[in-house]
């Protein structure tokens, strides 16, 4: 049987249709909620929130469905009955994590928790469900904390990810793909296959030189350019973004040299943001208004858009336990 | 339609023009010297920062607020009067909650703001989205503390309340972190532009923060330093010290008996009777550092009334008298929680 796990119930990968795999709601670090300057009434939030949703429903009727993966983790405003709210009325999918953008937005109770104590928070929230809202979590979130080393508690949380990976099924998504051998080595340590890890953010400006994607792919990793969208030719860029055209190229020589079954594409953008400015016109829909028609445009073909958009995705999703 | 999300909901129990004389309690402003007897180091419901997400940790308001409220009546029929929730804007603050467990017992009840030491800040403070990732500087840190006072404190995300009655924060055991420091000038800063006072539980060094946050200009009267009966405290002489200086010495710990970081109740005793002999006894403040509720770490039950009740008829016994006493448990409070 083929499951996701979304924040209204399971459904089977094959209703998924186009997948955005790393998108947020609205992200903020752990404490912007004390800082009035974001704050935003109910009506502002859904007013900014709900035309992009739907507009990414209507784009993606062809596909058969419209699936939104939502990257934010515990502690980073995460809001899975809100999650619900939109998911029902905008008809879009949507996928909630469980686990921690990176050690540097765990507070403190989880800071100090064990392996074990964080393995169980995870397979909590994937097996019985989010706080109260009875959503399940469909993906764990891992990543490196500023700085680009990876530091023992992001190591620490990797670790209880890949064990809640392999009791659960879900797959994992790392925010940053740099220093990524310590990583590969808690995986192999786990005994987690590859192919259960996105390695995200593969694309961003900053990234580059930094991230080995040989070891990624030659281990049969899953590599993400889910950062389309934060361009330099933006107005007001943010200090990750990279040309388009360089992040264009990048990811066609990837499909070129044979990894089109490894890579993933999305937009990592904030319907609204909570605890940040947010980057001015980039949503979810950049997929379709922009990087879609840049494939095109360069003569990739439907059936590799439907590989990369919907297929993959598909395979990394669903909840796979040997 | 609500434009404003800071806008009130309840004006009455907002931040807004200082009282002076008064002290902010979460119902407003009350003149100081209706507080009666004042626990001035407690905590409330506590909350180690990311404790509410925890998977096994049950936040069942109900559950909350009766035992909340319990203690808070038992703390009255001792002749108890107000508590002081030191625990800031970011370990379980529960403004409403507060105010109605307030409304409930006739109890007064002032929250603080401020955060500390850095382990229990979140990520916005310290890596936040910029590059380089700079941790907040002192001037931020006063702003966001000073706001929670001539603004009101925030319910996240919802709406502002009453005004914070105190600044509290701590310092990292080991010794103040960069952040720590700019958390203690913050809250110093804090302080002088409002007039409610501030709450240091020292870090590595009493004498060496106190002097850190009066450097700001902050008059030692509108300081309380606190955590001064720990063994390394008595043992330096820092109560003393921190008395000389002007500020208020907490020997917040009474009651506990059982922690070799500590001295004991009759230590304490020993204390406070050479303090109040030195003629520092409007200088010395009482507490018990109790959890109401503890969610997230340890719980530690301690009645908000031990200091009235069962260590104060050890100071008697040592010798202090009933005029001195009352000056501990009821005037110096007033005197420092009332607003300047
Ligand atoms: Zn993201």
């Amino acid at each position: 049987m083929s499951r996701v796990h979304t924040v209204l119930g399971p459904i089977a990968a094959e209703e998924l249709g186009l997948v955005a795999v790393h998108e947020h709601i609205g992200y903020g670090m752990p404490g912007s909620e004390l800082d009035t300057q974001w704050w935003k009434t109910p009506e502002q939030r859904y007013g900014e929130t709900v035309p992009k949703l739907r507009q990414f429903a209507e784009y993606s009727r062809g596909y058969g469905g419209a699936t939104f993966v939502d990257a934010t983790g515990i502690c980073n405003g995460r809001d899975v009955d809100y999650y619900q709210s939109l998911s029902a009325k905008t008809g879009v999918h949507i996928v909630a994590a469980t686990g921690f953008v990176g050690g540097d937005t765990a507070l403190r109770f989880f800071a100090e928790a064990s392996v074990d104590y964080l393995m169980r928070q995870f397979v909590h929230e994937i097996t019985v469900g989010i706080g109260n809202t009875g959503g399940k979590a469909g993906i764990i979130k891992v990543g490196v904390s500023r700085g680009f080393r990876m530091k023992e508690l992001d190591l620490r949380i990797y670790r209880a990810a890949a064990r809640a990976a392999l009791l659960t099924g879900v797959p994992i998504f790392t925010h940053l793909a740099v220093d990524v051998e310590p990583a590969l080595a808690v995986f192999a340590e786990e005994g987690l296959p590859l192919d259960r890890v996105l390695f995200g953010h593969a694309d961003d400006g900053v990234s580059q030189g930094k991230v080995n994607e040989e070891a990624i792919l030659g281990g049969g990793g899953r590599i993400g350019f889910d950062t389309f969208g934060y361009d330099l030719e933006l107005p007001d860029p943010p200090f990750w973004g990279r040309h388009r055209r360089e992040r264009l190229e990048h990811f066609l020589r990837l499909i070129g040299e044979g990894h089109l079954d490894q890579v993933l594409a999305s937009a990592d953008a904030n319907c609204s943001p909570l605890g940040w400015p947010g980057v001015e016109g980039h949503t979810v829909n950049y997929i379709y208004e922009q990087l879609i028609p840049d494939l095109r445009q360069e003569g990739i073909d439907e059936a590799t858009i439907h590989r990369v958009f919907v297929t993959n995705p598909a395979e990394f999703l669903t909840l796979t336990t040997n | 339609m609500l434009k404003d999300p800071t806008a009130p909901h309840h004006p009455q129990a907002r931040g807004g023009p200082l009282q002076r004389g008064h002290a902010h309690t979460v119902l407003g402003p009350v003149p100081a010297d209706s507080l009666g007897v004042v626990a001035v180091h407690e905590a409330l419901l506590s909350v180690v920062p990311g404790a509410e997400h925890g998977y096994d940790i049950s936040m069942d308001r109900a559950d909350i607020f009766e035992v909340l409220a319990a203690k808070l009546r038992a703390f009255k029929a001792a002749g108890g009067g107000t508590v002081v929730d030191s625990t800031g804007m970011f370990h379980g603050r529960d403004v409403p909650l507060l105010e109605n467990l307030s409304r409930a017992t006739g109890v007064h009840v002032v929250a603080s703001t401020g955060m500390g030491p850095e382990e229990n800040l979140g990520g916005y403070f310290l890596t936040p989205q910029t590059n380089p990732p700079t941790p907040w500087p002192a001037e931020k840190f006063a702003d966001l503390f000073g706001r929670e006072v001539t603004e009101g404190m925030v319910v996240p995300r919802v709406e502002r309340r009453g005004a914070a009655g105190l600044v509290a924060t701590t310092g990292t055991r080991g010794g103040l972190t960069p952040t720590d420091e700019s958390l203690f000038r913050g809250a110093a800063r804090a302080a002088v532009a409002t007039g409610v006072p501030v709450s240091i539980r020292y870090g590595a060094d009493a004498v060496a923060e106190l002097e850190l946050v009066l450097a700001e200009g902050l008059p030692a009267d509108r300081v309380v330093v606190g955590d001064l009966d720990r063994a390394g405290a008595v043992a330096a002489g820092w109560p003393a010290a921190v008395a000389e200086r002007g500020a208020y010495v907490a020997i917040d710990h009474v009651g506990r008996n059982d922690d070799d970081a500590f001295v004991r109740d009759a230590d304490r005793a020993a204390l406070v009777a050479e303090l109040v002999a030195a003629g520092h006894a409007h200088r010395v403040l009482l507490s018990g550092n109790a959890v109401g509720v503890a969610k997230g770490h340890a719980p530690y039950e301690l009645p908000y009334a031990h200091a009235l009740t069962a260590f104060a008829p050890l100071l008697a016994a040592r010798g202090v008298g009933d005029a001195d006493i009352q000056q501990i448990l009821v005037a110096n409070p007033r005197d420092l929680l009332a607003v300047r």
